[in-house]
């Protein structure tokens, strides 16, 4: 709507007027009626109808009647890439898995792409973890039932360890090719060949930042670099927390830049088909008043809460990490079990024994020799 | 700001302002992009690498996989006499060697708040420390010259240390690390429990502080922390085994990057002295000590035990 009024086809004494009275853009005069239009200029409201007309129709091309649009819900049907429901469920909708059957098992599938998910969680429970896992996991080629995409991991806190990263890619290659082996029919050698430490590794962008401003920046950039890089399927912040809880006095501000930030980060997810994983700190909710006491709950506050479509709470019970998914659109609300191991992500063992782990023997021994080193290991919790 | 606001202000195109955000944002980005390939190449921008402070024992470096994460505030948590400011010391130490020995060849900062600086113990550990190792390079280093000793009694003392002093040490290249011994006593102590909140600001303040100095410098900082007991609102008193966690509660854990426990165990072990030669000198009892990983984003969370004697801080075996 930022056409100017004189690239129309006006005569000049109309244009002059209206000019004078301060009418410039189109936008300023289309929500005028003829009547108010033909007072402001000095003009009949005939007139005035026939510029109406004339400028609601160059502007409009569908609107048959050329009557003054006041309805918004007309522009929407103009959108480009609009998609109707059907067309949707056609289109099947992919995940980057974690690791974790149980773990993908509540998220549908694992982490959604086109969408964002939300880790929260006390610190040492496992958040950076899970980030690197995805990070990893979204390499996977496709012939093993991964997207076969790159990361950009944006890190606020400085906690991107690339040794980790490496034990975790390490893991991962070794399950991927042990699973080749078995159905080696079926997979060409070379795709093994070219999933390696060294290809994920690359396929990792860094970012690190210190500030907020650091942050806004990156993801203002994020679409330009996105179109260099198209293969990239998963953008991590982690976190998306740290930078925003201190330095902020003016708690409305924040809240307008969040806003804008989840709003350039859906619109990345969207457009260039990826996952959005935030992670999230959790702080305390003060008793308000009486008969309630304090309790956790993510940070970043009320409003924060409806950015992310999938929000995952992990916190302990007991001796055991655990994953309650608190919203989301198709899934109902779960508590499963998860452990982290030298390799990443995985089931807690009981379970992970029991499942079709005879294909994929890597996390399980894993796991097993992990539980068997440190003495303070996470007890084991039969379900 | 949003474009509209952005247009309204300035009165220029669509066009123009995303010309300007983009330069902008460009602008504000300090650290170029890397991939991970880079970073374990060691390839990538030197702020953007970190490196491994050495705990002076190898056992323990192994433990810990390498020593102590260069990058983000470490916190060093435990009861009274857990072993905390031996530790400490000993890592102003180690910060001294050179960089094939574990350390960074610079000094360090130790800011006290609880107690005075324990000068007696710091030379004994100097010289058991040169007698132990017979390169003639670090016999040379003036370990305790190279130690600055700050007192801080209040939080504005300590603030003015880390945002006035600190920066000044940093920037000479002078000091790699950051001790703060201890982060709890202030505050504890300065803050009521109706002023959670404003405590949580400040911490936060402080932390983002350190976070900074410790980005722009790779200079680790050790925070020393203490415990209070976890009491179980469901059973009213704690049953059986003590529990405790490190203060400061949640607020402070989400700053820090890896947290350590230490504790005293009821064993003791016999360690004898050995002079040159290899005769037993003489024999002590040292107290069995656990240093639990409580988190950290490279490291299980495990335990290793460990001993305090003459020459410091040592695992077992």
């Amino acid at each position: 709507m930022q056409r100017e009024l004189g690239s129309f086809p006006l005569t000049p004494g109309v244009r002059q007027k209206l000019h004078s009275a301060g009418f410039l853009l189109v936008e300023d005069i289309i929500q005028v009626t003829p009547e108010e239009l033909g007072r402001e200029i000095g003009i009949t409201s005939e007139e005035a109808h026939d510029i109406l007309t004339l400028i609601t129709g160059a502007t409009k091309p569908t609107s048959a009647s050329g009557a003054v649009p006041t309805d918004p819900t007309m522009h929407l049907e103009r959108v480009p890439g609009h998609m109707t429901l059907s067309e949707m469920l056609q289109e099947p909708q992919q995940f980057i898995v974690t690791f974790s059957e149980r773990l993908d098992g509540m998220l549908g599938g694992g982490v959604p792409l086109t969408k964002i998910t939300e880790f929260c969680g006390t610190p040492g429970i496992g958040k950076t973890q899970i980030c690197i896992q995805l990070a990893v996991d979204v390499q996977i080629p496709e012939c093993f039932g991964g997207v076969s995409g790159e990361t950009v991991y944006v890190d606020t806190e400085g906690t991107f360890i690339v040794d980790r990263v490496k034990d975790i890619a390490t893991a991962a290659v070794d399950h991927c090719h042990q699973m080749a082996a078995v159905e080696a029919g079926h997979n060409p050698q070379d795709t093994t060949e070219t999933f390696t430490l060294v290809s994920i590794l690359r396929g990792i962008h860094y970012f690190r930042c210190r500030d907020y401003v650091e942050l806004i920046a990156i993801i203002h950039m994020l679409p330009k670099f996105l179109k260099e890089h198209t293969r990239v399927r998963l953008v991590v912040v982690d976190s998306i927390a740290s930078p925003f809880r201190h330095h902020f006095d003016d708690y409305s501000l924040r809240t307008r830049v969040l806003g804008h930030m989840a709003q350039d980060l859906s619109r990345i997810a969207n457009e260039h088909l990826l996952a959005v994983v935030l992670t999230n700190q959790m702080t305390t909710k003060l008793a308000a008043g009486e008969g309630q006491r304090s309790h956790l709950v993510p940070a970043l506050g009320e409003s924060w809460g409806h950015v992310a479509g999938v929000r995952v709470v992990l916190n302990w019970e007991g001796q055991q990490r655990c994953a309650l998914l608190l919203k989301s659109p198709s899934r109902q609300q779960v508590i499963v079990p998860f452990q982290i191991t030298t390799g990443g992500i995985r089931d807690v063992c009981s379970v992970s024994a029991t499942q079709r782990h005879v294909t994929s023997p890597t996390p399980a021994s894993v796991s097993s020799k992990d539980t068997s080193q440190g003495p303070t290991k996470r007890r084991r919790l039969d379900t | 700001m949003s474009l509209v606001e952005l247009l309204r202000v300035t009165g220029l195109s669509a066009n123009d302002i995303s010309t300007l955000k983009e330069t902008v944002a460009q602008a504000a980005i300090k650290c170029p992009v890397v991939t991970a390939l880079q970073l374990h190449q060691k390839e990538g921008p030197a702020e953007l690498s970190y490196g491994y402070l050495s705990t002076g024992c190898q056992q323990l470096d192994k433990f810990l996989r390498g020593g102590l994460l260069s990058r983000g505030i470490t916190e060093i948590a435990g009861e009274s006499a857990s072993g905390k400011t031996q530790l400490c010391i000993q890592m102003c130490l180690t910060v001294q060697l050179p960089h094939e020995l574990g350390g960074f060849s610079a000094g360090a900062v130790y800011i006290c708040t609880e107690d005075v600086f324990p000068n007696k113990r710091l030379v004994q550990m100097v010289d058991l420390l040169k007698k132990r190792c017979h390169i003639p390079s670090v016999s040379d280093i003036k370990f305790t010259d190279n130690i600055f000793i700050e007192h801080a009694a209040e939080l504005d003392d300590l603030s003015f240390c880390i945002n006035k002093k600190l920066p000044v040490l940093l920037a000479k290249g002078q000091v790699k690390l950051i001790v703060i011994d201890s982060i709890a006593a202030l505050f504890r102590c300065d803050f009521s429990v109706h002023e959670a909140a404003k405590r949580a600001k400040q911490l936060s303040a402080f932390a983002a502080q350190l976070t900074k100095l410790n980005c722009q410098y790779n200079a680790p900082v050790i925070c020393v922390n203490q415990v209070s007991d976890v009491i179980h609102s469901t059973n009213g008193a704690t049953q059986g085994s003590r529990k405790v966690m490190p203060s400061l509660g949640i607020c402070w854990a989400n700053l820090v990057t890896c947290r350590l426990m230490l504790s005293r165990t009821n064993e003791t072990v016999t360690v004898r002295q050995r002079d040159d030669a290899g005769n037993v000198v003489s024999c002590i009892e040292a107290n069995v000590r656990n240093m639990e990983v409580m988190f950290a984003p490279h490291l299980p969370n495990t335990l290793c035990r460990y001993i305090i004697d003459h020459d410091g801080v040592k695992a077992l075996s």
